[in-house]
């Protein structure tokens, strides 16, 4: 039985052709995935199925009957649910009110309405608590209440948007088992992804979509392997990743860090005694699962965040007691995870962000040198690579690559002893990615000591000469890339401990 | 829903906040052709009446300046803690603040000659706003408590002690019950400029430019503008936001009340009113001039402007409410079509928003 049929669905905007004639078919009680990188059309398409586009062209079939949704509320009316990536839900109220809202029966008690909620919960085997505040949820909490939203409006085609981007091993190994529940009844599960593993492991069937086109539509997860999936997302049979290949030996170390704790503001030990050395032309990559303390430890030696105690060096200074300028000035660049708001600022455009790091150097006195800015912004963007329309115009019009290659060649600009790349990488397309590792390997290979904090394992096990793996705020685990299994150090990542 | 809707631009319209006032202001002086057309007056005598009083000859020059200089200084105000993000919203009880601090200077050397008295009251003036402005920006870079709420109300704290002084303490024994202070020595009267103008204009002009261009050029106006686009991105370079913040709000404040001080220098004695609206004013100035220090001049000018021209057309007979309106539609015309320059209009399902895109 099929339950959801995208026939040769086009969707333009301008100057972007976001589905070029893709096709979906989705059967009933079944886990799908819908594979493609970043671009490929997946999310304009599940908006078209979710009622939030209109499409151009092709026709949306629910259990075999045509359907014309002009707005979210027809395409929830007939059954579909959507979970964003950012959720949305309303902080101050609580799960039961957030789930019911807009859709309670007219007359009911609260508690009533909560024992409904927690029965239904209960049917999918979802935990949550009815009466907390959504505010007070982990983002794993916060997620099954968008899915009990879905299902308290009885959604038959259940659609998630990359959901497992938020969530610990464990919470996702537990979304697992509620789509399966979710299966069972018949329901169908379109699940959005870039990963290999949790499509292996949690989906029936995947359909490829590449530049707005589907590529392959409704194969098994089991005909699927990492290089199968590379070729069909990118179009042509790329190895995976280079094993970079050391152009110099590694020399005297260029940044120490030792035992360093952070504390949150809740007075959580959210790095908890770690201690790294990085030395002259070595690429450190640490591993983790989102929210094991790599945030907190990158934003403490780069001076962000306070520190509970540790010591911070870069080449023969101690940055301990400095703020993020110094350190920086003694050498010490930092490609934050957020690009956009941290590392960049969004409103300003590509000159004012070119010399962000530089600003109190170009020109006398408290004026700035606007020519010295605008040679200075021409020339990283020429060495690379940037595309933008104008230099004065703010930064949003520019792609994820684009933003990634200004903030990386800037901060790589002063030629620093070391740096800090942070998700480097993260939801940039295949030639982004290239293009930033590419830079990453080039700087090593000049000397500079990279601490690279990744959650793609490919990526780190490509680039690193080390493989540390933080859980909990601590480096548990060591390892070899030349050596080591990716089933080892995903072990330690889970927490089983190394070696 | 209703078929259109507003869908942000990718890029927004270049040099467009000029269009759009432009834009704004015909379409708005259309609107106001209509109104006057049935109200039974000649469009084209009256907005010739309201350009002549405006710009007509000196006289209508200094008119028109002396409305620019607390709309352009108050506007200042607000502009500079506007471009990094923060909202001086006392801008009003800053300049109360001014006035009195300058009365009081007054009232302790009624002797000093001109030359010495005017740039003392005008330096208290300036203190007496800063001051006022310290409670909030200390609160805001310290505690983080929200700088709108504090700066509005200490508008009628400001209020209220310009009352009490000018009922008490300050009261004037020969005004027989008027609520107003005792007039000022004449040498505290700022010097003549041309026609009804004063020196006050040269000081506003001078102001102006001075951090207009700093604002725009400086290392400190770029301070200002990376801590408006993003707090996180300044503290990553190294900028300390409650410095920032604790000096940009006291420098609002004392802009706001170098207004009282000049307001004080243009007038004979500190009343109950002598702010006079100028403070909420300058809001709508640096909305105008999207919190820009470097366009406050020109939207003041203009602003200043339509104020004296709306005056003069009530002389024609055109009634008060009319003259309103007129004005009332220009500002929203003009910060209407600002809209349209970030944004466009779209038939509903077929665009999309920048959120959307951005996911696409």
């Amino acid at each position: 039985m099929t339950a959801v049929q995208l026939d040769n669905i086009w969707k333009r905007f301008p100057g972007v052709i976001a589905n070029a004639g893709a096709s979906l078919t989705v059967e009933a009680g079944s886990v799908h995935a819908v594979l493609g990188e970043n671009g490929a059309g997946k999310t304009t398409l599940m908006n078209v199925l979710a009622g939030v586009y209109r499409p151009d062209e092709g026709t949306v079939r629910l259990d075999g009957i045509e359907r014309h949704f002009a707005k979210p509320s027809d395409a929830i009316a007939a059954g579909v649910g959507m979970v964003y990536q950012e959720f949305r839900l309303i902080p101050t109220f609580t799960v039961t009110e957030n789930v019911a809202l807009g859709a309670a029966p007219a007359v009911l008690s609260k508690s009533a309405l909560e024992k409904q909620v927690s029965e239904l919960a209960e049917r999918f085997g979802l935990q949550t608590d009815p009466g907390r505040e959504v505010w007070q949820l982990s983002m794993g909490e916060r997620q099954r209440v968008e899915i009990l939203k879905a299902l308290w409006r009885d959604a038959r085609v259940l659609i998630l948007d990359e959901p497992t981007a938020v969530l610990t091993p464990d919470e996702a190994a537990e979304l697992g088992r509620i789509t399966a529940a979710m299966a069972a009844e018949g329901r169908s599960i379109i699940f959005i992804s870039h990963k290999l593993d949790e499509v292996k492991t949690f989906c029936d069937e995947a359909t490829v979509l590449r530049g707005g086109k589907t590529v392959a539509s409704s194969l098994s997860v089991d005909d699927l392997d990492a290089g199968r999936m590379a070729e069909l997302m990118v179009g042509e049979a790329t190895a995976v990743s280079q094993r970079r290949v050391r152009s110099r030996p590694i020399g005297d170390p260029v940044m120490d860090v030792q035992d360093m704790v952070v504390h949150d503001v809740h007075g959580r030990a959210v790095v908890a005694g770690v201690s790294i050395a990085v030395a002259e032309g070595e690429i450190v990559g640490i591993a983790g699962v989102a929210g094991n303390g790599q945030r907190p430890l990158a934003d403490a030696i780069a001076g962000l965040t306070p520190t509970t105690s540790g010591r911070v060096q870069v080449g023969t200074h101690d940055l301990s007691q400095l703020n993020p300028r110094s350190r920086n000035e003694h050498g010490l660049a930092y490609v934050p995870e957020d690009r956009i708001g941290v590392g960049l600022a969004p409103r300003m455009n590509a000159v004012d962000n070119s010399i962000l790091r530089t600003y109190r150097t170009l020109g006398d006195g408290p004026f700035i040198d606007r020519g010295a800015a605008e040679e200075r912004t021409t020339d990283l963007i020429d060495r690379y690579n940037i595309k933008v329309g104008r230099v004065d115009e703010p930064l949003a019009g520019l792609s994820g690559g684009n933003l990634q290659r200004l903030l990386v060649g800037r901060e790589l600009d002063d030629d620093p002893v070391a740096l800090i790349a942070a998700q480097p990488t993260r939801g940039l397309d295949v030639q982004g990615v290239k293009a930033i590792q590419d830079i990453l390997v080039e700087q090593a290979a000049s000397g500079v000591g990279i601490l690279l904090i990744s959650e793609d394992l490919e990526e780190l096990f490509a680039l690193s000469d080390r493989l540390l793996v933080m859980h909990e705020g601590s480096v548990v685990a060591e390892f070899n890339p030349d050596s080591a299994t990716r089933a080892e150090v995903g072990a330690a990542m889970a927490g089983a401990g190394g070696h | 829903m209703f078929g259109l809707r507003l869908a942000k631009r990718e890029n927004p319209i270049r040099g467009g906040q000029f269009l759009a006032f432009t834009v704004g202001l015909l379409v708005a002086l259309l609107i106001g052709a209509v109104l006057l057309v049935v109200a039974g007056h000649s469009p084209l005598d009256i907005y010739t009446t309201m350009a002549d009083a405006a710009f007509g000859d000196p006289q209508a020059w200094s008119t028109t300046l002396n409305q620019a200089v607390p709309l352009g200084l108050a506007g200042l105000a607000v502009a500079v803690a506007g471009s990094m993000g923060l909202w001086n919203i006392g801008a009003e009880g800053q300049i109360i603040a001014g006035a009195i601090a300058g009365s009081w200077v007054a009232r302790l050397g009624p002797d000093l000659a001109g030359p010495i008295l005017i740039p003392l009251m005008i330096l208290a003036a300036v203190v007496g706003g800063a001051l006022l402005a310290l409670g909030p920006a200390l609160a805001r870079a310290h505690l983080g408590v929200n700088e709108i709420i504090t700066t509005l109300m200490l508008n009628e704290v400001a209020i209220r002690i310009v009352r009490y002084l000018v009922n008490g303490p300050w009261k004037d024994p020969a005004s027989i019950g008027f609520p107003v202070a005792p007039e000022l020595p004449d040498q505290a009267a700022l010097p003549t400029l041309f026609e009804r103008a004063n020196i006050a204009v040269i000081i506003a002009a001078a102001v102006l430019a001075v951090f207009g261009y700093f604002a725009a050029r400086s290392k400190w106006g770029f301070e200002l503008r990376v801590a408006g686009s993003s707090e996180k991105a300044a503290e990553y370079v190294g900028i300390s936001l409650k410095r920032k913040i604790l000096t940009v709000l006291v420098l609002s404040g004392a802009i706001a009340g170098l207004v009282g001080g000049l307001r004080l220098g243009s007038t004979d004695r500190i009343v109950e009113g002598i702010a006079e609206g100028w403070g909420f004013a300058g809001i709508i100035v640096a909305a105008l001039a999207l919190m820009r220090p470097s366009g406050v001049a020109a939207v003041a000018l203009a602003f200043g402007a339509l104020r004296v021209g709306g005056v003069a057309i009530k002389g024609q007979g055109v009634p008060a409410s009319i003259s309103e309106i007129i004005q009332a539609i220009v500002l929203l015309g003009a910060l209407g079509a600002a809209v349209f320059t970030t944004y466009r209009i779209d038939r509903a399902g077929s665009g999309s928003t920048s959120t959307e895109a951005a996911t696409a």
